[in-house]
């Protein structure tokens, strides 16, 4: 059983649709990276999975049941944009109030828990509002971990926190995971700090989903190149333009060759036709950051979704 | 890790939901601000007014129209059944002024939970609204009796502080006893229909206040009527009846209204 199925989720604000037909399946244990450009749904499609928005069409199912049902409902933790938190209270009693909302015995051993999964365990006294944003993002998290929710939703936990603060969330993500045993949808920009955590993907453009694959299928699908540095790169890209069909120049200044080729048989050519010295050549796979870009700009996964 | 999540109960989730609520309610300011302001409303009218004199005949020798004042406690509660509602002090500054207080109270509470982003945690985890509305009901016409109680307390000190008259005349005690349980339970109108407009504009607590303010308004000249200072038991059953009949009505509709559209 899948933890979500989504099918054909269309959704309207006015004029503009923000959902077109979107499917979405997320299996129960993943760690679902959820992409996509600002204003391409992420965020409408985690809200209607929430019960916060009314969809117009299409069908939402949580591990199996419609998507209102009360008692699927229940196992949801979510972080939506901005912790829903009282900024006069302090971090504890915004804790106990949830804990209080989801109706938990023991709720002050359970609230000790998760501040300690968020390495917040030492700033429960200090009122929300003094708290600093990887701090505030750590307690929504918290939040939504009350109660071993059995999916948890995360919209973007990761952006606009410093490298120390990805770090935190990083680890605490790995965590999550390790002991929480639950199903994390998490959508974010930094797709970097998503690749090292996320066990599948799905990657959605204009309100569709265009590509849902595993993270080996992920691996599988980020095409293999051909890195190198000569003493005179723009003679040697344009001859080396020639004979394969796709050759770039990366931000460090190394000539990316896509195309299948052994590193030797580069370096051999170089020298017979243009008498240029390799001074360094590696063989390396995309990123997931450069797949992403390759899609949005056009490029078609394998395993793409068919509208 | 085992799930600690049972099967949906109304009842427990109801009772969560109270707490919550409650516990909200007597956490945060708000309702302390409101039940001193009410507390010190009537003070401050009792013995301002017997300050000032009142009922000045220079004022009226010199063509002004002359102020009537309270020459007792219980007019600042209400006035006697028959009497037509004045547009003078004793008329209008009375406990069905803090009607008003009321419906704002209801409104800051039900869109802080929009604002602050809460409502995101209220309703991932309750598909069913229904317990939102009920314990935000309950919890509002406990603000509201708060209030009134305050106010109640308020009036005999700043009576006894301005030297005002006790007699309870005509209306008797058991008519102030109900007078105060009818007030009591009108709260829960204006509860309602503040909860009602609160789940309309979520967010935008100032269309809320306004809405609440009007419809407020539209009642406002019929309380003296339903809870006169000689209220009887019929006035007290009537008012708990109206007040459950628009609790269960526009619950009703905040219920539909929650259900039906987006919460954020």
């Amino acid at each position: 059983m899948n933890a979500i199925e989504i099918r054909n989720l269309t959704k309207n604000f006015g004029q503009k649709q923000a959902l077109n037909g979107l499917n979405m399946t997320v299996p129960q244990g993943a760690i679902y990276g959820f992409i996509g450009e600002n204003g391409s749904g992420k965020s409408t499609t985690e809200k209607l999975i929430c019960g916060l928005l009314v969809p117009n069409g299409g069908t939402i199912k949580l591990f199996g049941k419609d998507y209102k049902d009360a008692d699927v409902r229940a196992k949801i933790g979510v972080l939506i944009e901005q912790p829903g938190c009282f900024s006069n209270y302090s971090v504890w009693n915004n804790m106990m109030l949830q804990a209080a909302n989801l109706g938990i015995k023991n709720a002050e051993e359970e609230v000790r828990k998760v501040l300690k999964t968020v390495r917040m365990e030492g700033s429960a006294s200090n009122k929300f509002k003094n708290c600093s944003l990887g701090m505030k993002q750590r307690i929504g998290i918290a939040m939504a971990l009350l109660g071993n929710p059995a999916l948890l939703v995360l919209d973007e936990p990761i952006n606009g926190l410093d490298a120390d603060g990805m770090r935190i969330m990083r680890e605490v993500l790995i965590d999550i995971s390790d002991s929480y045993n639950c199903t994390v949808v998490i959508s974010s920009h930094v797709l970097g700090e998503l690749e090292k955590i996320a066990t599948h993907y799905g990657i959605v453009r204009g309100g569709k989903m265009i590509a849902e694959m595993t993270a080996e299928e992920l691996n599988n699908n980020c095409r293999t190149y051909v890195a190198l540095k000569t003493k005179n790169p723009s003679a040697a890209k344009a001859l080396l333009g020639r004979k394969f069909t796709r050759v770039e120049t990366d931000e460090n200044e190394y000539i990316r060759i896509y195309d299948t080729v052994k590193p030797e048989a580069v370096v051999e050519y170089l020298y017979n036709e243009l008498n240029a010295v390799v001074t360094e050549i590696r063989t390396d796979k995309i990123s997931l950051e450069e797949y992403y870009i390759d899609l949005m700009k056009g490029g078609r996964a394998d395993n793409e979704i068919k509208a | 890790m085992k799930s600690k999540h049972k099967k949906y109960d109304f009842m427990k989730s109801l009772k969560s939901m109270l707490k919550v609520d409650f516990k909200r309610m007597f956490t945060m300011p708000l309702v302390y601000i409101m039940a001193g302001v009410s507390f010190f409303l009537p003070v401050l009218i009792l013995v301002m007014t017997t300050m000032t004199g009142g009922n000045s005949s220079d004022g009226a020798a010199n063509g002004e129209a002359a102020m009537q004042t309270f020459t007792n406690v219980w007019q600042s509660i209400s006035s006697l059944s028959g009497t037509q509602m004045s547009m003078d002090l004793t008329g209008m500054c009375n406990v069905n002024m803090l009607y008003f207080l009321v419906a704002v109270f209801v409104c800051i509470f039900v869109a802080e939970d929009f604002r602050s982003g809460y409502a995101k945690n209220l309703f991932t985890v309750r598909s069913k609204k229904l317990d939102y509305v009920i314990s935000k009901s309950l919890a509002g016409f406990a603000g509201g009796a708060i209030m009134i109680i305050a106010y109640f307390v308020g009036a005999i000190i700043g009576g006894a502080v301005a030297g005002l008259s006790f007699d309870v005349g005509a209306a008797g005690a058991s008519g102030i006893v109900a007078c105060m349980f009818s007030k009591i339970f009108m709260t829960a109108v204006f509860a309602s229909i503040a909860l009602l407009l609160g789940t309309v504009a979520k967010q935008k607590l100032w269309l809320s206040i306004l809405g609440s303010l009007a419809a407020g308004m539209l009642l406002f000249t019929m309380i003296p009527m339903i809870t006169p200072l000689d209220s009887s038991f019929l006035n007290v059953i009537m008012c708990l009846s109206g007040g459950a009949l628009f609790g269960l009505g526009l619950g009703a509709v905040s219920n539909l209204i929650l259900n039906k559209t987006s919460l954020v």
